[in-house]
């Protein structure tokens, strides 16, 4: 096996055994939610446990994953060696210490305070470090990115940067600014008082620093799944990409418009005015645009696929797909995870609307049908896709790929209908028990059952996820696969604009949205400092 | 300055950027503030002043005028320098009063010889100044420790906690028969929810989280729980920050108290 191979397969597997650890505590919580009685269910096991699930789901999942194929896509889309490979391997390394670091943490009940910190609660310090060495891995990674990039174009000048790199890096740029919130919040707020340094944190800057990165952390775990539609879902139907510099104005927009509007996440918060919710919440509408294009253009690229299978009329084509394909059978499930996903966050970010959803179950549903739904559905298909040229071995059964595919789309449908239902009703989310006995909650119990059903499809399906993987190692002979091949515009651009080949340009718009929407906001809290709160330890 | 095409369009795209920010600002600062602030009665200038966070208040509303009076259920006030405090020993000041004062209760060592005195060694400096700051002001009252806190410095309360928290407990009476109930057990991990009962362990766990002056109450005198929950129940006892023991003890049965108080002295 070659060392790419190797780099990427170490990654990929540690995302995916956090995953499906995670995914049993995550069975197990909604089991806790519902009327039927659960093991082990107290407050303190509930919470340990949605720590253990968000720090596993959304840092150690996601980081992994993107890192591992960022790494994938660096040496296949370029066709040229990862340069400084002990590096990646170093920062793979500097990664699991930190994940191990933090899960002991957890598992010894020293940081029951969610993936998400929560300040004035306060963990043990060794959670934190362990949290900040995987960013630091992650920035390993965004330099290599863009070395890698960066290279490449010296030795091909004036060539455009294949766009599934050109994504990656947009990814990597993008991260860098996400993290400088959460890095800010830690290093210089939670770690001192987390060491004892400190006895009090103002609240309402952490939860601002953190709101920067809050949501933009969604679009870093989101553009692999972007990057599959553009460059791997074409490709496998069949086709062309309808138009090459539709994505690269999609990531050139991810990166633009994924920053300046975490504020949506503190619409009910205090601490901020509302003109700058209304600015924020005026910006967000504008991350809708590059969902929406990409939309298009991916619908307009399986279009095309179809029409050259012989697809007929206005939507004959759709038939025609080759559906027994895991990717395309993949895209289709995540756009119509997205349709009910997306549209629910334009409730969420709705300044007015927001309110009703606020903290109930909804928000709740919402994230996991857009993470668990539409992008992690598309991390499988990523991984069956690459999976046989990784390790060197023949495809598998597609059909049982399919199952687990429809049993995730499923699955995740189950539960989060009802979840988004319940939170309408003002199901809290945050909330380890339910008084079923009360009349007024009574009416929940069975649609919080049906919740958990959902649940129990995604762990078969994580299950058998892990198993159809496990599968290719089990092999005895290897056969030659060819080489990994990335989707081609419709019109293949011989040259693009400076700006549309690079993010020069683009970091001083950013600079300026950041300024816009998030410069008065933090500097508020050191013009006028407000009371702080005592530090509160949970461990 | 005359730009190419390439130039033009990156430049164009980003004016309109731009644009977008400044059409939302307008919005946000301005119209939707004003228009809101005219309906509350709010003048253009308090409007904007409010939307942008430079004056308190939504633009959206009049500030309510707010004549309740407040009755705190304690004075105690927590600040960092408190905790500071309770967390520097002085020992000068807490041995003399601790063997001339307080042993007369609560032993020498901080473990009472008396059932209905607590122990103190091992508890929370936080939790044993937020009672005797509450003695002293009179939120907490009690015959014996009335009078004696009335007499204490701050320095001298902050001595006493410190030095109380910082001896380990003594050797306990431990009745581990009377733990052996699963009922009882339950209230203590996850309460009753069909009757608003949290968990105790919910605030008196380790690492919990409940309020910073929770005390702790493992191994804690069997008769000084009973007293106190009982106290708590029938509204004698008032120096719980928002009714917090008052609600829950209220809604506890005379033999839920006894087998908790049970349970703790127990641990």
């Amino acid at each position: 096996m070659r060392s790419l191979e190797r780099l990427t397969l170490a990654h990929l597997w540690v995302a995916f055994v956090a995953f499906t650890i995670a995914c049993f505590l995550g069975v197990w919580q909604m089991w806790v939610r519902s009327p039927l009685a659960a093991p082990f269910s107290t407050p303190d096991h509930y919470f340990q446990s949605v720590t253990a699930h968000g720090v596993s789901m959304a840092y150690v999942l996601s980081t992994f994953f993107i890192m591992g194929f960022g790494y994938y896509v660096a040496e296949t889309a370029l066709e040229r060696p990862l340069p400084a490979k002990g590096l990646a391997w170093a920062g793979f390394w500097l990664g699991i210490g930190g994940v191990v670091l933090a899960a002991v943490t957890i598992l010894l009940n020293k940081a029951s305070v969610l993936y998400t910190f929560y300040p004035p609660l306060m963990a043990a310090p060794t959670f934190y470090i362990g949290l900040v060495l995987v960013v630091v891995a992650s920035w390993i990674w965004c330099g290599l990115m863009i070395l890698a990039m960066s290279q490449w174009k010296r030795e091909n000048p004036g060539r455009p940067v294949p766009l599934a790199m050109f994504a990656t890096v947009a990814n990597a740029v993008m991260w860098l600014w996400t993290t400088v919130g959460v890095a800010a919040e830690i290093l210089f707020i939670v770690f001192p008082a987390s060491m004892g340094w400190t006895q009090t944190v103002d609240v309402g800057l952490t939860r601002t620093l953190f709101s920067w990165t809050l949501h933009a952390i969604v679009y870093f775990w989101l553009l692999p799944a972007y990057i599959a539609f553009y460059t791997m879902a074409p490709q496998e139907a069949g086709g062309r990409l309808y138009s090459d510099m539709m994505g690269r104005l999609t990531f050139i927009l991810f990166l633009l418009y994924s920053l300046p509007v975490g504020l949506h996440h503190l619409f009910m918060d205090p601490e901020h005015a509302t003109g700058f919710k209304f600015l924020q919440m005026s910006l967000t509408v504008l991350v809708s645009v590059p969902t929406l294009l990409t939309v298009f253009t991916i619908s307009a690229s399986m279009e095309i696929a179809g029409r050259l299978r012989g697809g007929r009329g206005l939507f004959g084509w759709i038939g025609a797909l080759p559906w027994e394909k895991p990717m395309v059978l993949a895209t289709g499930l995540a756009f119509f995870m997205l349709w009910f996903g997306g549209g629910g966050g334009l409730i969420n970010m709705s300044f007015g609307m927001n309110a009703m959803v606020h903290n109930s179950s909804w928000v709740t549903a919402h994230f996991h049908l857009i993470f668990g739904g539409t992008v992690v559905i598309m991390y499988f298909a990523i991984a069956y896709s690459i999976w046989p040229k990784l390790t060197g071995w023949r495809p598998m059964d597609a059909g049982l790929q399919r199952l687990q595919l429809w049993l995730w789309a499923i699955g995740m449908m189950v539960m989060t209908l009802p979840w988004h239902y319940l939170g309408l009703q003002g199901q809290w989310r945050r909330v380890a028990t339910f008084d079923y006995s009360n009349p007024l909650i009574a009416p929940w119990g069975k649609w919080v059952v049906l919740s958990l059903i959902g649940g129990v499809i995604l762990l078969a399906s994580a299950l058998l996820f892990v198993w159809n993987l496990w599968q290719h190692h089990r092999q005895a002979a290897r056969v030659a696969s060819a080489p990994q091949r990335y989707a081609v515009a419709l019109h293949q651009p011989a040259t693009v604009p400076p700006a549309f080949n690079g993010f020069r340009a683009w970091n001083w718009m950013v600079l300026f949205l950041m300024l816009a929407a998030y410069g008065y906001p933090i500097a508020q809290f050191f013009i006028n400092p407000p009371p702080e709160a005592v530090v509160h330890r949970v461990d | 300055m005359q730009l190419e095409g390439q130039d033009r369009f990156l430049f164009r795209f980003m004016m309109g950027v731009v644009a977008l920010v400044v059409a939302a600002a307008l919005l946000g600062f301005v119209v939707v503030p004003t228009i809101q602030g005219a309906r509350a009665g709010l003048d253009v200038w308090t409007s904007v002043c409010r939307a942008l966070g430079i004056a308190p208040g939504s633009p959206s509303a009049a500030t309510p005028q707010n004549t309740a009076q407040a009755q705190p259920s304690s004075n105690v006030v927590w600040s960092p320098f408190v905790i500071d405090d309770l967390a520097r020993p002085n020992p000068q000041v807490a041995q003399d009063l601790a063997q001339n004062l307080c042993a007369a209760c609560h032993g020498e060592t901080g473990t009472s010889p008396a059932p209905d005195f607590p122990h103190l060694s091992g508890q929370s400096a936080l939790a044993i100044y937020k009672q005797l700051h509450d003695f002293k002001s009179g939120a907490r009252q009690n015959p014996q420790m009335s009078p004696v806190a009335q007499q204490l410095t701050e320095e001298q309360m902050l001595a006493m906690s410190n030095h109380y928290a910082s001896l380990a407990r003594g050797t306990l009476d431990r009745r581990l028969d009377w733990v052996a109930d699963p009922v009882t057990d339950q209230l203590v991990r996850t309460g009753d929810t069909a009757r608003g009962i949290p968990g105790c362990q919910s605030c008196h766990g380790t690492g919990a989280g409940g309020p910073m002056e929770t005390p702790t109450l493992s191994g804690q005198r069997e008769t000084y729980l009973k007293a106190q929950l009982t106290a708590f129940a029938q509204g004698q006892r008032k120096n719980d920050v928002f009714n917090r023991m008052r609600d829950i003890a209220s809604r506890l049965t005379p033999a839920e108290i006894e087998a908790l108080a049970r349970y703790y002295a127990a641990q």
